[in-house]
């Protein structure tokens, strides 16, 4: 019996240790999955935890479930938006890009490593995927806002790449185990394998729809159904041959995009069990590494990272994004993020499961790889993309709200705000009609329709779903003009329908070849299309122009930043600055 | 470029007397013509003509006119502190009581941005708006304006 109570005591002290690292983690901006991947090292056979857990089936089953939960997540919170800009792109990179990364890795590993060709090619295609979930995490917890076009590119791409990397690596471990591939049965059974996901996810997500829109449950119920069934969809498309995680992602994308019921409730149901999936798959894939043989593969590791990085996924990069419009700092950032992560690592356990001889030596590999990917792609994205100017502002600050599910309501919902001082509101614009609260709480009083509303006022209110991000600029924080605003908007303002000829004349800007005429927004037009985005920029020489602000689709003002390469001081030279403004001294 | 290669002791003025952004660059372009020699009505057209393509008004109460004039023999700044805040038309909407005006050559090219660049940076820094607005002479003005780090190339 203690036994038992002793197992169920580390797995719960190991995520509680997870958790309070986070902490840490947030404050040294370190990826926090790395630090998960720790915890794991640290309490396995090598490290002072000492517990000895060499079961490879029983982590792929964790792992397995775990990214499950993860890549359904990853779908429902991934707008259609996002496929509509991206799709193209993404899809070649999920298909051709990785293909083209394993066959770099592989011949850098044929050539550097002494591996044969089909280790070689296994080695490729093991770390051939990025993974949503260390990248989901990156972008969005991270507090990275980018350009769209370049998220959703990423997302979308790690999204469906990850079945077609370990469909390959199938093929490699057949290739490995000796048996006689079939060149010409593999097309059919890798385009079965999309089908069946793409399929089984379609019909799963409109179930799942279903379930929630139509069925009456107990509402705690809701949540757990609708999980189960996504690892239920995961499992049974596995099991008919389809790739269960294009399915899961597929499922979530459906569901997320639908008017769900209780929508805010699975949210905050699924975003717990995500973080719980995270940990579970990072500590127990720490726990079965065995540090001590990292040594010995520290050389090849460190090749295989550099390969990857450096050449695979540049190459791969550049070549699948060449025949779409994609500046050059684009190009530079989506080949510098990406990142390997758990779905490398799980498909460096299945030469072990398969039985190959030395099959070991793949996943203590990818484990390297990905920890040098996490530290070296990881905690460089947020400067880089800052660095490339790809941040994009916030729309508006941030508001403290909360989302109250009204069963039956799908299209509404019932927000509450804290009216922020710096608000719209708060400064005195007027409310239109459909904002009006329902109820005002005023520190112990409830009001129901009050003359004026007050900062720190408690705002309740019913709005159509599609409204509720409106509310955040009457409520939340207006936007100021702070340091980083003015590294995101530019030094000055200008209007969009100003001639050309004028900026030119005013600030000699290179414009040579265009009609003096012209208004500034044609510019803007001409490089992005109809795809123009708050925070595009336009590098006109030794100044960027920026879209500062948008209406309905077209460009109200634009911004010019004079020092586009003068990036926002970080780091050190921040605290250069800091010291010398407390000591009085000029920093030199 | 550095702030104090482009104002003097006596091109800041610690207690301008405006009431409207018109009537501020009127005024600014009489003291830069004192200051500069040229015609005072030319530095008040190009200051206008440039408002015209969008404010200077960069917000949190800061202003930076600017413009390029032909026979300007070398980039020319003024700084003013308002004695009372005015509305400039800024993007925040804010009112402005601290004017730095930037004069340039029309052959200043890339000299003429990386001043403005430097103006704007070192307005940026709350910390010297501060210290600007507490203070009220010009030679307390002109020390803030070029010993504060922002000031000088990195």
């Amino acid at each position: 019996m203690n036994s038992i109570n002793l197992i169920i005591l580390i797995c719960a002290g190991l995520a509680v240790a997870s958790v309070f690292t986070s902490v840490i983690a947030f404050r040294a901006g370190a990826p926090l999955l790395l630090l998960f991947l720790a915890i794991g090292l640290l309490a396995g056979r090598n490290g002072p935890g000492g517990i000895v857990f060499t079961d490879a089936r029983a982590a792929f089953l964790i792992g397995s479930a775990a990214l499950a939960v993860i890549l359904f997540d990853s779908g429902f919170h991934t707008g259609f938006k996002s496929y509509r800009q991206a799709a193209a792109p993404a899809i070649l990179l999920a298909t051709f890009g990785v293909a083209i990364t394993a066959a770099v890795v592989a011949l850098a590993g044929h050539s550097l490593l002494d591996l044969t060709w089909p280790q070689a090619l296994l080695l490729g295609t093991v770390l051939s995927s990025t993974d949503a979930a260390a990248l989901f995490f990156l972008l969005r917890v991270g507090g990275i806002t980018i350009r769209d076009r370049v998220r959703s590119t990423l997302e979308v791409e790690s999204g469906t790449n990850d079945p077609v990397a370990a469909a390959l690596t199938m093929t490699a471990v057949g290739l490995l185990a000796g048996g006689d591939i079939h060149w010409v049965g593999l097309a059919p059974r890798f385009a079965a394998e999309m089908g069946g996901g793409a399929l089984f996810g379609l019909a799963g997500g409109t179930a799942i729809v279903l379930v929630v829109n139509r069925l009456k449950l107990e509402p705690g119920l809701y949540p757990v159904v609708v999980m189960s069934l996504a690892i239920l969809i995961f499992a049974l498309t596995n099991l008919v041959g389809g790739s269960g995680f294009l399915a899961a992602y597929l499922a979530g994308l459906v569901a997320g995009n639908a008017r769900l019921q209780w929508a805010g409730a699975l949210r905050r149901f699924q975003e717990g069990i995500t973080w719980l999936a995270q940990i579970a798959m990072f500590v127990t894939l720490g726990l079965l590494a065995t540090p001590s043989h990292f040594f010995a593969l520290a050389a090849p590791g460190a090749l295989a990272a550099v390969a990857l990085i450096f050449i695979a996924r540049p190459i791969a990069v550049y070549i699948c994004l060449a025949p779409f419009h994609f500046s050059k700092r684009e190009r530079f950032f989506i080949a510098w993020v990406g990142l390997r992560g758990a779905v490398s690592i799980l498909l460096g356990l299945l030469p072990m499961l398969g039985g190959i001889p030395g099959g070991e030596i793949f996943f203590d590999i990818s484990f390297l790889v990905v920890v040098a990917s996490l530290v070296v792609q990881g905690w460089t994205v947020r400067p880089l993309a800052r660095w490339l100017g790809l941040i994009v502002p916030e729309r508006s600050g941030p508001a403290d709200r909360m989302e109250i599910d009204l069963p039956g309501l799908a299209d509404r919902e019932l927000v509450a705000y804290v009216l922020h001082p710096d608000s719209g509101v708060a400064q005195g614009r007027s409310l239109p009609r459909w904002a009006r609260p329902l109820l005002v709480r005023r520190g112990q009083r409830v009001l129901s329709s009050p003359r004026q509303l007050l900062a720190g006022d408690r705002v309740y209110l019913m709005v159509p779903r599609v409204q509720v991000s409106l509310l955040d600029t009457l409520f939340g924080r207006s936007r100021g003009t702070g340091d980083t605003d003015t590294a995101l908007y530019g030094d000055f303002a200008v209007g969009p329908e100003i001639p050309l000829g004028s900026l030119r004349e005013a600030y000699d800007l290179p414009l040579s070849d265009v009609d003096d005429r012209v208004p500034l927004s044609e510019l803007f037009r001409r490089e992005f299309r109809t795809d123009i985005e708050l925070g595009d920029r336009l590098q006109l020489g030794p100044v960027d122009l920026i879209v500062r602000d948008m209406r309905d689709g077209k460009i109200t003002s634009v911004g010019i930043s004079l020092e586009p390469w003068a990036k926002p001081q970080i780091g050190w030279e921040r605290f250069k600055t800091r010291l010398s403004a407390i000591l009085g001294i000029p920093a030199g | 470029m550095d702030i104090v290669d482009l104002i003097s002791p006596e091109s800041v003025v610690p207690n301008l007397r405006a009431t409207s952004k018109k009537q501020a660059l009127q005024e600014l372009a009489r003291r830069a013509a004192e200051l500069t020699g040229l015609h005072e009505r030319a530095i008040f057209d190009v200051l206008l003509e440039r408002e015209r393509l969008g404010t200077t008004g960069v917000g949190n109460g800061i202003a930076i006119p600017h413009g390029k004039l032909a026979n300007l023999p070398r980039l020319y700044g003024l700084f003013a502190r308002l004695e009372r805040p005015i509305n400039f038309d800024s993007i925040d909407e804010q009112p402005v009581d601290l004017i730095f005006l930037l004069l340039a050559p029309e052959s200043a090219g890339a000299d003429h941005l990386k001043a403005l660049a430097r103006v704007s940076r070192l307005l940026r820094d709350k910390g010297v708006c501060e210290k600007l607005r507490g203070t009220d002479t010009a030679e307390g003005l002109y020390a803030l304006l070029t010993e504060s780090p922002a000031s000088r190339a990195a």
